[in-house]
């Protein structure tokens, strides 16, 4: 008789606990809370509040269908305890209800429900697309923060390099109408000045040139103590910040240069350009290594480190450059526009290359191993 | 809904509720035991975790969460709940009390300045509604360290000899070099048989 009491009971229960009146709920909960829920091995304090919510609404739903069907908890036990609720299959539907005295079997709950709704996404992106942003297949997305903000660095340096440039490149062509116009000392200029620097050839022409401008006398008197060009690029972070717009050039506008006449351009740029944002690197490098001390009075260590990111810096700030140059070259000039965006663009095509087909399909398969893992698990 | 289902409600609520009665569904034989692991921040208490499951201890930061890790001993299933001891992850330790069978409290015996606050936080635990009467082995922690006070020194001082309403013990322990770890499981196995018996 009791045998038959439990078996109904059983019964009664499992149709229960795949009613509507059980799924809805439980699931609805479960697809709100589960974006929380990662692969980390250490749990999340909002773990337990969201287990206590959970133990609340089983509790309440359970109490709810006793009084419909009109069982107590000792029935419900006796028939939860019973031989015929203890078989394999039943052990499943039992689960969810477990879930609220084991924590463990609760997180796996959930982070199974997690990757569930992000494989449904995937799903939907894909059907409705024809095909995943890159960054959902190979992982461009992969970016860490540290590196978004070195982007970031460099684009700031890219835009104060440039900037300068743009001011010294119309300094140049003030001082060139001051001057005169002999086209030879114009292409000779920077040539004249990276020789003076290491005391070789004064060349006379540069004589009216320091004079011209008080930012270019100390340049050089820094260049000269430096012993070398590379020398006092780096130690530019002591000497004080030339200010090429001071004085009565900044009567002027600053004009953009007419079109780059090649080579010389270049140089000219790769000097003054280097020069300038050498200094702006390691002052980009010093604010973002959180130091309050300003430069000088950093320790050897500290100083060191902050030579070798601007050096980074440097050498990706170069990259970019040498990027842009080309397609410069290519293209009308857009000086504006920074070729350094990491951001994506979602692609819009609705053809799947048959590449990018089997990066999916690789990582549908590596999701459905992980769901296989964590269902068994 | 009858008064006689009322009651009963009433009653299995005031028996831990029906959730008492859902724990009983798990028909495994074995016996689970639930440990809470407590102790200020860089006490050692993650570490301590991971050696007991035989897992690398050279890769651990400081836990912002908890770590739960299930260990079979003396026949027993040992749930060790590890939970962050950063000051401002303490008042959540309350939380993880309920039905613990026993308590671990970790002490780095190296850290002197901190003795009077860690101090502070045990008897404060002591008090906790949900852990009377449960046994705490306190683990004098860092032992290799040179600077380590004795366990002796810790007990005095955290004047454990006036703990008449429970079992304890303190063992010294390094949960990096692994020493004194068994010792103290020795001690956990033994009483938690003679408690449940």
């Amino acid at each position: 008789m009791a045998e038959d009491d439990s078996e109904w009971i059983v019964e009664s229960i499992v149709g229960y606990l795949g009613s509507p009146e059980w799924v809805i709920p439980v699931t609805d909960f479960m697809e709100n809370k589960c974006t929380v829920f990662d692969e980390e091995d250490e749990n999340k304090l909002s773990y337990t509040e969201i287990h206590q919510q959970y133990k609340k609404l089983v509790e309440k739903l359970l109490e709810n269908y006793m009084q419909d069907v009109g069982i107590n908890e000792q029935q419900f036990l006796d028939a939860c305890t019973s031989p015929f609720a203890k078989s394999q299959t039943l052990q499943s539907v039992f689960q969810p209800v477990l879930a609220t005295d084991d924590f463990q079997m609760f997180r796996s709950l959930m982070v199974q429900k997690n990757m569930e709704l992000q494989l449904q996404a995937l799903r939907v992106m894909k059907e409705s697309n024809g095909s995943l942003p890159e960054c959902l297949t190979d992982g461009v997305d992969m970016m860490t923060e540290l590196q978004q903000q070195e982007m970031k660095i460099l684009e700031e340096v890219l835009r104060k390099s440039k900037m300068e440039y743009d001011e010294e490149m119309s300094r140049r062509l003030l001082f060139e109408e001051e001057v005169g116009s002999t086209s030879s000392c114009c292409s000779d200029k920077p040539v004249a000045e990276s020789e003076k620097a290491q005391n070789t050839t004064p060349a006379p022409i540069s004589t009216p040139k320091v004079k011209s401008s008080p930012g270019r006398n100390e340049d050089s008197k820094a260049a000269s103590t430096g012993g070398g060009k590379e020398k006092s690029a780096a130690k530019s972070g002591d000497a004080p910040t030339p200010k090429p717009d001071s004085g009565k050039n900044s009567v002027l506008p600053a004009v953009r240069p007419p079109a780059r006449s090649g080579e010389p351009s270049s140089h000219l740029r790769e000097q003054s350009g280097g020069r300038a944002a050498a200094q702006a690197d390691l002052e980009e490098a010093h604010r973002e290594a959180g130091f309050s001390e300003p430069y000088t009075h950093l320790s050897a260590s500290q100083q060191e480190q902050l030579q070798q990111r601007a050096a980074y810096l440097r050498e990706q700030r170069d990259k970019l450059h040498a990027l842009r140059k080309e397609q410069k070259s290519k293209q009308t000039p857009a000086p504006e526009e920074v070729p350094a965006n990491p951001a994506p663009a979602p692609s819009t095509t609705q053809e799947i290359s048959a590449e990018e087909k089997k990066r999916l399909e690789k990582r549908k398969h590596l999701a459905d191993k992980l769901k296989e893992e964590v269902i068994k698990k | 809904m009858g008064e006689a289902q009322k009651l009963d409600l009433e009653k299995a609520r005031q028996a831990g509720g029906l959730l008492s009665v859902i724990e009983k569904l798990k028909g495994s034989t074995e016996q689970e035991v639930r440990i809470v692991l407590l102790g200020l921040d860089n006490a050692g208490k993650t570490t301590l975790l991971k050696s007991l499951a035989s897992e690398d201890v050279n890769t651990i930061t400081p836990t912002q969460g908890f770590n739960i890790k299930s260990v079979a001993s003396h026949g027993m299933k040992l749930n060790v709940w590890d939970i962050g001891g950063q000051r401002k992850i303490r008042p959540f330790w309350k939380k993880y009390l309920e039905n613990t069978d026993l308590l671990i409290y970790v002490i780095d015996s190296a850290d002197k300045k901190r003795f009077e606050e860690t101090g502070l936080e045990l008897s404060e635990l002591i008090d906790e509604e949900n852990l009377k009467g449960v046994p705490v082995l306190i683990f004098a922690n860092k032992q290799d360290l040179a600077t380590a006070s004795p366990a002796s020194e810790i007990a005095e001082g955290l004047n454990l000899h006036t703990y008449r309403d429970r079992e304890w013990q303190i063992q010294a322990c390094s949960a990096v070099s692994g020493e004194g770890v068994q010792d103290g499981m020795n001690w956990i196995c033994n009483n938690i048989v003679n408690k449940k018996k």
